[in-house]
This record gives C-alpha cells, sequence and structure tokens, in this order.
C-alpha cells in the first residue's frame, strides 16, 4: 500500500516551522555549533543541486567537490580583486574581469553563475554520456581540479591557495559576525530551496524525471533530452558553487586541498543518504555530512575514541544497507513513517471505518 | 485533522532533533586567562591523523607522552605539572584539508577554550589559521611547518611562532655544502611539486649564489604519480654526480629503488631531514642495497635515537623510558616523529616556565622573545633562541653523513639564517 | 636511443599493472553489466592480507597464492552478498554499491591496518640485466611477466576449459544459459571471485613500488579506468593493450612533452578517458552500442 503524499498545507506549515526554528537556534548554541551549523546550511544547497542532477535527472555525478571548488576559488579570487591578489605576488592575465576586491556576499551569485556556465559547459559533452560513464568522467575532473588549480596558479595562488581577510559584517550592520555568517548561510539555503522546489515541482522537474525514468519515452513525448539534461547539469552546478562561495567565506581560505576527492564521494553519499529524487531529506543529508565524522570518531556516550577511519566504515556501510533495504533514504523512511502515521490516525479518529480517499486532498 | 496532527508531530520532532543537537555550551566560570586555572592549562593543536600525510601523526602522540610525564613528576619546586598545572593536550585530525584545520581550531578554540594553540601542522593550514587567532590575541604557537615566513611576518602577525629550521635554511646548507666539497658537482635536482619541495628547491638554489649553473637536471613529481621512472630516466641521462632529493619519506625510497632499477647510481645523494629517518634508510636499504644508500648526506638539529652513539644519552634514554611508559601502546620508539614531539614538549614546557606562574597569553608572548637555552633532545650545541629581532627559534644544523645504517655528524654547526 | 627504450620499458611495466586492474574491471562488467568503483580497494584489501601473512612468517609465493584464493572468495561473496539483491535494479542504484563498497574498504582497511605506509616485499630482486645497453630493472620485468601470465592463463581458462565456456555463454545470454539448466547466479559469483584474482595480482605487483597504504590503488584505479575504456570496456583484450598503451603513452608525454610533465600526467589519462568516451565510445576493441532516439 503506497502511503498518501502529504499535502501542500502541511509541507508549508513544516517549511515554516522550520524556518522558525532556524532563526531560533543562535539563541540556544555557542559560537562553535553556529559554525558547525554554518557547514550543514553549505551542505544542505550543494546536496541540493546534487540531488536535482542525480536524484530527480539521473545523472550520476562523482565530481560535485570540484564545482564546489570552482565556486569557491571565483569567490575568494573577486573578493580579493586585482589588488589583492597582487599582494600574493600573483600575476593574473590582465584580460580577466577582476575589479578591485568585492563585498564577499556579493561574490556568492557570480560564483554560482561561473559554475553554473562551467557546468553547463561540461553537460553538453556528457549528453553523450550515460550512467557510469558519466559517473567516472566527473570523478575524472574531481580528482584533476586539484593538479589544474595548482597549474594555473598566477590566478589560483598555487598549492598556497588564497588566504581572505576575516569575515566581517558588511553594510554596518549591528550583528556579530558568526552570527552573519550563519543567516547569510541559512538565507541563502532558504531562497535556493524555495527555487529547487518551485523547479522540481513544475515543468522542469517533470521533464527531469520523465527523462530519468525513460529517456526513450521522454523523447516521444516531446521532452528534449539535450536542453533539460544540459539545464540540470547547469542548475545543479549553479548550487555547488554557490556552496563553494559561502565555505571560502566561512573559513576564509582555499587551496588545492580544501576540495580532495574524498569530498565528492562523499557528496554523494549523504545526498543518497537524504534520499535521492526528493527535497525532503536533504537537511538530514546535510547533518549526517557535517555531524557523522564527528560523532563517528568519538560517540558522544562511549568512553573510548573509534579509529580516525571510523567515518569512512560507517558512510559506506550506511550506504551498502540504504541501498539494500531502503532505496529512498531518509526521505524514503519519513514516507514510510507518514504513510503509518497516517493509517494509525485514520483508524482512530475514523473509529475503524473505511475512509474514502479524500476527493478535495492536494496533491503534494 | 490528521494532517493537522501529522504536521504538529513532525515539527516537535524537528524542533526536538535541533535542540538536541544544539546543546547549549556548557558555563564554566569566566577566567581572566581562557584555558588557564589554578589547576590546568589547556592547549590543543590540529594534525593530519589520517590521510597522505597521516606519517607525521607521532608527532602530537610524542608530545602528548612528554606532557604526561611532566605532569606526573615533580619539578624542582616540588609541584607536579607547571608550577602546579596540568597540562591538558588536546589534538584534533584534519585529515590535511585547511578547510578542516580552521573547522578544527574553532573547535579548539570555541568548545575547548585553549589557552593557545601550539605545534598545528602543515604550512597553508597554519596559514589559513593564522588570521583567526590573531585577530582573537590567541597564540599560534610553534607551528610544526618547515615554511619560512613565520619569522618574517612576526610583525604583521604578532601572535604566531615558528620552531624548527625551515627549509629554506636547509637548503642553502646542502648547497654551501656542495660546493664546498664537490668541486666538478653536476648537480640533479628531484623534488615534489608543492610548496614543500619549492621551499626546499628555492633554498638550495639561494645557497648556490651564482654557481646555480651547476644544476644539470630539475625534475619534480607528484604525489599522485604512480612511477618516477620517467623523470629518473631523465636525471640520469643527465650526467650528474650529485643527486639532491627533496622529497617526503615514502617517495625517497621509491625514487632511491627506482635509482637502483635504471642501474643510475650517483656519486652523492643528499637526503632532506624530513625523509632522512631510520625507517626510510631502513626501506632504502632493502629496496636498493646498502651500497647504493650508504654515503648519503643530510642534516640534523636533533639526536637520533636510535644511533648507537647516544645509547648512553641522558636524554635519549630518558625519551625511550617516557615513550615506554607514557607513549602509545605498540609505539615505534624508532620513529623520530615521536622524539620531534619530545622536542617540541621540552621546549614548550619551559617557554611555560618563562612565561612565569601568572600565566596569561601577553606573558607566554613575550617569554617567546627572550628564548635562550639548549635543549638536551638537541644535538649538542643547537641553540633555541630567539630575541626581538630575531624570530627563529632554531637556525641550526650538522651535516650527518649515513653508513652502515646510521647517521654520524661530519661538520659543525652549520647556521642557516 | 637507451633512454628511449627505458621509458617504453617502465612505461609497460606500469602499463602491465593498470592492464591487470582494467581486465578485472572488463571481467565484472561482461558478467555482470556493472561497472565495479571498488575494484581497486578490493586489490588493496587483498594486498594487505598478503602482507598480514607474509608477517605472521610465511614466505612470499605462499601468501601469494592463498592470497590469490582468499581474493577469490571474497570477490564471490561480495557478488552473492552485496550485488545479488540490486542487480536488478537500476544502474544507479548499483554504482552506488559499489562506491559505498570503495568507501567501506577504504575505512576497513585503514582500521585494521593503521594509515601508516607500509613496505611490502616484491618476489624480484632490485637489480638490472644489461641488455643492449639498456639497463632493463628485474623488478619491471618480473612485473609484466606476472601480469601477462595471469592475463594468458584466464584467456586459457575461458578459451579451453568448459566452465570457462559456460561463464562466456552466460555472460553473452544470461537467459538462454538459464534455460540450458546453466545456475547462473555461480557463474556471476565466479567472475568476480576471478576479478578479485586479478586485482590482487595488481595490487601485489603494484605495493612493492608504491608502498602499501589504504589509498595505493584509487590512482591506479583512474588510470585502470582509463585503459579500460581505451580498450573498450567489453574487451578483454582491449583491457589489456589499453593498459600497456597508457602505461607507454603516459611515460613517453611525461618524458618528453614538458608541458605536460609530472605535472599533469594523471589528468592527461583522464583527457584520454573523457576523449575515448566522447569520440569513440567503444574503444578500441569493444563494440559499440547503438541507441537510436
Amino acid at each position: 500500500m503506497r502511503a498518501p503524499a502529504l499535502s501542500t498545507i502541511l509541507k508549508f506549515a513544516l517549511f515554516f516551522a522550520a524556518v522558525v526554528v532556524i532563526a531560533l537556534l543562535p539563541r540556544f548554541m555557542g559560537e562553535f555549533r553556529l559554525s558547525q551549523f554554518t557547514f550543514v546550511a553549505l551542505y544542505f544547497i550543494a546536496l541540493l543541486g546534487l540531488n536535482i542532477l542525480t536524484g530527480y535527472n539521473g545523472q550520476i555525478s562523482l565530481g560535485h567537490g570540484a564545482f564546489m571548488g570552482i565556486g569557491a576559488y571565483v569567490s575568494a579570487v573577486l573578493s580579493l580583486g586585482r589588488p589583492g591578489l597582487e599582494l600574493y605576488q600573483l600575476d593574473p592575465p590582465g584580460w580577466l574581469p577582476l575589479g578591485d576586491g568585492m563585498t564577499p556576499v556579493f561574490t556568492i551569485p557570480i560564483a554560482g553563475l561561473v559554475t553554473g556556465v562551467v557546468g553547463v559547459l561540461f553537460g553538453i559533452p556528457a549528453l553523450r554520456l550515460a550512467g557510469v560513464s558519466l559517473a567516472l568522467a566527473t570523478f575524472a575532473m574531481a580528482v584533476s581540479l586539484p593538479t589544474v588549480a595548482k597549474r594555473f596558479d598566477s590566478v589560483t595562488g598555487g598549492g598556497g591557495g588564497l588566504s581572505l581577510t576575516l569575515p566581517e559584517t558588511p553594510f554596518g550592520w549591528d550583528i556579530s559576525t558568526r552570527h552573519w555568517l550563519y543567516y547569510e548561510a541559512w538565507a541563502t539555503a532558504g531562497i535556493l530551496f524555495v527555487v529547487a522546489w518551485v523547479m522540481v515541482r513544475g515543468r522542469l522537474g517533470r521533464a527531469w524525471r520523465s527523462i530519468r525514468d525513460g529517456e526513450v519515452a521522454a523523447v516521444s513525448s516531446g521532452v528534449s533530452p539535450a536542453l533539460y539534461k544540459t539545464l540540470a547539469f547547469g542548475v545543479s552546478s549553479f548550487y555547488a558553487g554557490v556552496a563553494g562561495a559561502l565555505l571560502v567565506i566561512e573559513v576564509s581560505f582555499v587551496n588545492p586541498d580544501t576540495f580532495p576527492v574524498g569530498l565528492s564521494i562523499l557528496l554523494l553519499a549523504s545526498a543518497v543518504i537524504g534520499g535521492l529524487g526528493a527535497l525532503t531529506g536533504v537537511i538530514f543529508g546535510a547533518l549526517v555530512l557535517e555531524f557523522l565524522p564527528v560523532y563517528a570518531e568519538n560517540p558522544p556516550l562511549l568512553p573510548f575514541d573509534f579509529s580516525t577511519q571510523a567515518p569512512s566504515v560507517v558512510f559506506g556501510a550506511a550506504l551498502i544497507l540504504i541501498m539494500l533495504l531502503l532505496p529512498g533514504g531518509f526521505a524514503g523512511l519519513l514516507r514510510m513513517l507518514a504513510g503509518v502515521f497516517n493509517g494509525a490516525v485514520r483508524r482512530l479518529t475514523e473509529g475503524g471505518r473505511p475512509m474514502p480517499t479524500s476527493p478535495t486532498r492536494r496533491q503534494g | 485533522m490528521r494532517k493537522l496532527l501529522l504536521a504538529g508531530a513532525l515539527v516537535a520532532l524537528l524542533a526536538g532533533l535541533s535542540t538536541a543537537t544544539a546543546a547549549p555550551e556548557l558555563t564554566t566560570a569566566p577566567t581572566a586567562t581562557p584555558g588557564v586555572t589554578s589547576k590546568t592549562i589547556t592547549i590543543g593543536g590540529t594534525f593530519p591523523l589520517s590521510g597522505g600525510a597521516s606519517f607525521y601523526a607521532p608527532i602530537p602522540r610524542g608530545m602528548k607522552a612528554y606532557f604526561s610525564y611532566i605532569n606526573r613528576r615533580r619539578a624542582k619546586d616540588g609541584r607536579r605539572g607547571v608550577y602546579g598545572r596540568q597540562i591538558v593536550w588536546k589534538f584534533y585530525d584534519d585529515g590535511y584539508n585547511p578547510a578542516n584545520t580552521v573547522q578544527q581550531t574553532n573547535k579548539l578554540i570555541l568548545q575547548d577554550k585553549v589557552f593557545a594553540v601550539v605545534g598545528s601542522l602543515g604550512t597553508e593550514h597554519n596559514q589559513a589559521i593564522r588570521p583567526l587567532l590573531n585577530s582573537r590575541k590567541i597564540p599560534q604557537l610553534m607551528v610544526t611547518t618547515g615554511a619560512s615566513f613565520w619569522g618574517t611576518q612576526a610583525d604583521v602577525f604578532p601572535w604566531t611562532t615558528g620552531w624548527q629550521p625551515d627549509y629554506i635554511s636547509e637548503g642553502k646548507v646542502y648547497a654551501k655544502w656542495v660546493v664546498a666539497n664537490k668541486p666538478g658537482a653536476k648537480i640533479a635536482i628531484f623534488y615534489q611539486n608543492d610548496d614543500y619541495g619549492k621551499d626546499y628547491l628555492n633554498g638550495f638554489k639561494q645557497g648556490l649564489g651564482n654557481r646555480t649553473n651547476l644544476i644539470v637536471s630539475e625534475q619534480s613529481y607528484e604525489v599522485t604519480d604512480t612511477s618516477y621512472a620517467s623523470q629518473i630516466v631523465r636525471q640520469r641521462g643527465s650526467g650528474a654526480n650529485v643527486w639532491v632529493l627533496l622529497t617526503t619519506p615514502t617517495p625517497t625510497v621509491r625514487a632511491i629503488g627506482t635509482a637502483r632499477a635504471l642501474g643510475w647510481r650517483p656519486e652523492q645523494i643528499i637526503i632532506n631531514s624530513v625523509s632522512a629517518t631510520d625507517g626510510v634508510m631502513k626501506s632504502a636499504v632493502a629496496n636498493a642495497g646498502a651500497a647504493f644508500v650508504n654515503g648519503a648526506v643530510s642534516t640534523g638539529y636533533l639526536k637520533n635515537p636510535s644511533n648507537p652513539k647516544y645509547r648512553r644519552d641522558a636524554a635519549v634514554r630518558q625519551y625511550n623510558r617516557l615513550m615506554t611508559k607514557y607513549g602509545p601502546a605498540g609505539a615505534n620508539r624508532a620513529d623520530t616523529f615521536y622524539y620531534y614531539g619530545f622536542a617540541k614538549g621540552y621546549d614548550f614546557v619551559k617557554l611555560l616556565y618563562l612565561a612565569g606562574p601568572n600565566l596569561t597569553r601577553a606573558s607566554i608572548m613575550k617569554a617567546t622573545k627572550k628564548i635562550n637555552w639548549f635543549n638536551p633532545y638537541m644535538i649538542k650545541g643547537v641553540q633555541s633562541k630567539t630575541t626581538a629581532k630575531d624570530h627563529f627559534v632554531l637556525d641550526q644544523f650538522k651535516l650527518l653523513r649515513f653508513n652502515d645504517g646510521s647517521w654520524s655528524e661530519i661538520s659543525n654547526l652549520f647556521k642557516g639564517r | 636511443m637507451a633512454d628511449f627504450i627505458q621509458q617504453v620499458v617502465s612505461g609497460l611495466a606500469s602499463g602491465a599493472i593498470y592492464a591487470s586492474l582494467a581486465l578485472a574491471l572488463v571481467l565484472i562488467y561482461r558478467a555482470t553489466d556493472v561497472v565495479n568503483f571498488a575494484q581497486g580497494e578490493m586489490a588493496t584489501f587483498a594486498t594487505y592480507i598478503a602482507w598480514s601473512l607474509m608477517d605472521h612468517g610465511l614466505s612470499y609465493w605462499p601468501a601469494f597464492v592463498l592470497t590469490l584464493v582468499l581474493a577469490f572468495i571474497g570477490g564471490a561473496g561480495v557478488e552473492r552478498v552485496l550485488i545479488r539483491p540490486v542487480e536488478h535494479r537500476p544502474e544507479i542504484v548499483i554504482v552506488i554499491v559499489t562506491i559505498g563498497l570503495l568507501i567501506l574498504l577504504n575505512g576497513l582497511t585503514g582500521w585494521i591496518w593503521g594509515a601508516e605506509v607500509k613496505a611490502f616485499d616484491s618476489p624480484f630482486p632490485n637489480e638490472t640485466w644489461e641488455v643492449g645497453g639498456v639497463a632493463l630493472s628485474v623488478v619491471d620485468i618480473g612485473t609484466l611477466g606476472i601480469c601477462l601470465l595471469t592475463v594468458l592463463a584466464l584467456w586459457a581458462f575461458f578459451r579451453f576449459t568448459t566452465l570457462g565456456l559456460v561463464m562466456r555463454a552466460v555472460a553473452n545470454n544470461p537467459t538462454a544459459s538459464r534455460l540450458q539448466g546453466v545456475r547462473v547466479g555461480w557463474m556471476l559469483a565466479l567472475g568476480w571471485g576471478l576479478a578479485a584474482v586479478l586485482g590482487a595480482v595488481a595490487g601485489m605487483m603494484a605495493a612493492p613500488t608504491l608502498f602499501l597504504d589504504p589509498s595505493m590503488m584509487l590512482i591506479v584505479l583512474i588510470y585502470a579506468f582509463a585503459a579500460a575504456v581505451l580498450g573498450g570496456i567489453d574487451s578483454p583484450l582491449g583491457a589489456v593493450v589499453g593498459g600497456l598503451t597508457l602505461g607507454v603513452l603516459l611515460n613517453l608525454l611525461g618524458a618528453y612533452v614538458d608541458f605536460v610533465g609530472s605535472e599533469l600526467r594523471l589528468p592527461t589519462a583522464l583527457l584520454v578517458l573523457l576523449a575515448v568516451l566522447l569520440i569513440r565510445p567503444q574503444g578500441l576493441f569493444g563494440h559499440a552500442v547503438v541507441r537510436r532516439v
């Protein structure tokens, strides 16, 4: 028996509740927790993008860490501007449109756009690749990024990377920098979540899903795979670029080691754990990505430390188990629970009488 | 109706989850100096405990063993620890990723509220946290990296200090030695293509001065290379008779093995100090034969605990004793990175004493400008010294030559700067 | 000229290792239509087992053979336990399972044996043979020899034994084979087992040079992918030719083309991978899959 979809009202209520909770969290948390939750926000954005590409559109990407890296470098370079880069004895090519240094928050959309364009450029040849081949190609990209970043060191600062000045609350606003970073990340996450939601609910999402579920059939329905698949790449990498920009703003540093291959692999793993093809589980994936390494190594109630390898073991095992037992990931679990809960409530409130399916129930 | 119940349940679940994870910070009584109480001093650092650079992992563990000893023994004033304060040493894994270094350092300063960040490893990693720590006026002491700009940028970042002799100094020393001792030298350099290798390379070239024409081959390698044959065949073809290895431990063994396999035996091999460990030399001998490896030259400032010459040395014996008692179970005492940790621990403890019983962040930074002593773990004559102008704690080396399983000192002390 | 021959021989030796791992990938792909992202980690795990055996006193060749046996069992086990349940699911599911296995094995290896690099003996002495002015490394030649021998043994198995014939039939047409009474499931497990053996050989040949650490085969895996794709993901001959070619090509490029140097060798391999995927997806020897839409 399929669990009934949640109604739109319910989802709005949930979203509103989440906004309230996120807005109020800083009152209960110390600075360090806040910084961890800022990371959750940016991982959330990256995972939204990855979910769109892999979950909704069925194109496997093992390279989203690289897209984040591109966004991070763009943001860093723009924040520093030509004068900033020259302070590092870097000599960026004259034709690059570097300004004099930007307020970091404005670099975020630009980083996203640039990364989005790169994504589209990648997506075009990727049209010829399917499934595993695409996974391989994106994996290749993730592995190459550190080397390429080192090679073009007149812009990227090579192995030593780029150091930014410490973040400051801009525009003279009167909130602490830590709070500013938190709200900046979560506000961006919120906006991008709504955008994603609108996209996947609408025509884009339907086109994406129809391509995922059967490209041949999609074509016969008049959907052009080339257009939508490339678009999926572009949108997805835009999100990753934004996440990368937020990361470099948070950390004030970027170098080739900041976005290793492992990150790309873990991003895919977290997307799967959250649940591919659904937006409801993405937040869980983001929480796992940030906190699992911490808790796997030092489990809160146990008196000893596990090996530093414990997070890998847990991630790997979780991935396999989820695919075997619960392919929908956390979102799938929520659906199941919703179905069970729904069923139970129905029995309680209707007193066991069979209830016709509500004709006015809105599809979520 | 039921949807509202469902909504309510899920909201409650979400709120519960988020408040559970957002456990409020434990409130401790605010002290004048964070990390210092009447009974404890809390310090911390970040290190690559996992991943490709994890061969450095024994460093913080060596430091831990040394601090454990300090905490248990009674000092001259009859108290344990430093002025009666126990050293609480926390170290976290950053997997050699600077973004993680920032996160873990945040944990140290925001959650663990350390007094100072000590010995964090990695050039870019320390660079990434330097602005953060300096802006908050938190000491960033004795960073574990051979990059040189800790000493040269002390005015811009006054809260940051280095410790070990830097790679540029070391590179210079090798160059000077070659010029002085190998008149017909044709030099081939094999270096790791990152800041570590390039720093060494720069130092070496600086040391050659106007004799850089002695270099006949410069080849680099990536840490991802599966084979160095391509580069080493070219170095062999250059006719070089001096081979300078500016590499990390495992690649050093691989390079030597490859050279042997390709039938190339340069007259003089120079191995950088990071790679001149007993483990590496043993592997190199196993791989390429003693005849190949004997005669290799390196530098050192620390005593080598496995060197038979130091078997009766008081510091080395203490090291072995303390490692047995306080070191991690099954630790390989011949791993010189544990020893490095001891040496650093020694200097840090002395620094704590120099900062005085009224320990504040300002007092320890003042102390970092007045360092002047001999560390028993160092080769005799090597001095830990700073002044208001000279911020380099250590800058002296002796040249070492490898023969039949051990290193012997073949020169007087060279000053690197 | 001597240097050039040297570069070629060294390239062949590296290439032999890529070829072995690539052949393992192709084997699994032909048998079960799956690209096994965890092939490298399985090889590393097997190599660690060999290391443990030798650490406990076993001498090289007995440890080598025992490791192959254990690898075979392990590979077959992975197929039955992890892949069988998801066989009929969409490709992405299987890919993710193998990625999960990659992550799991990588962590497990580090946990059990520690992350410090370990030395691994080669059965061949580190000497050189002078042949016409060229100093050839005995280790290189030995590596080449062992890998080719293994490939040959496998070829003979598939060509001349009944079991091999049955496996080829299953790979070709599982339904028909089933109708003929073949236990298809066991054939698939057998395929994975043999692939694991190949991987173990690759690992044990690579370990003396690369030194043993949990991520030893990750980079080799990438080269193996490039080789397998270059040769044709469903062609065993292609995997071998692709591997050897790639090894030599990268060595020569790195030596004689300064722009590539050693820095861009890995990206070059990846460029080869991408180029093949885009221009001629079936590789040199594979079969084109036509998909008209």
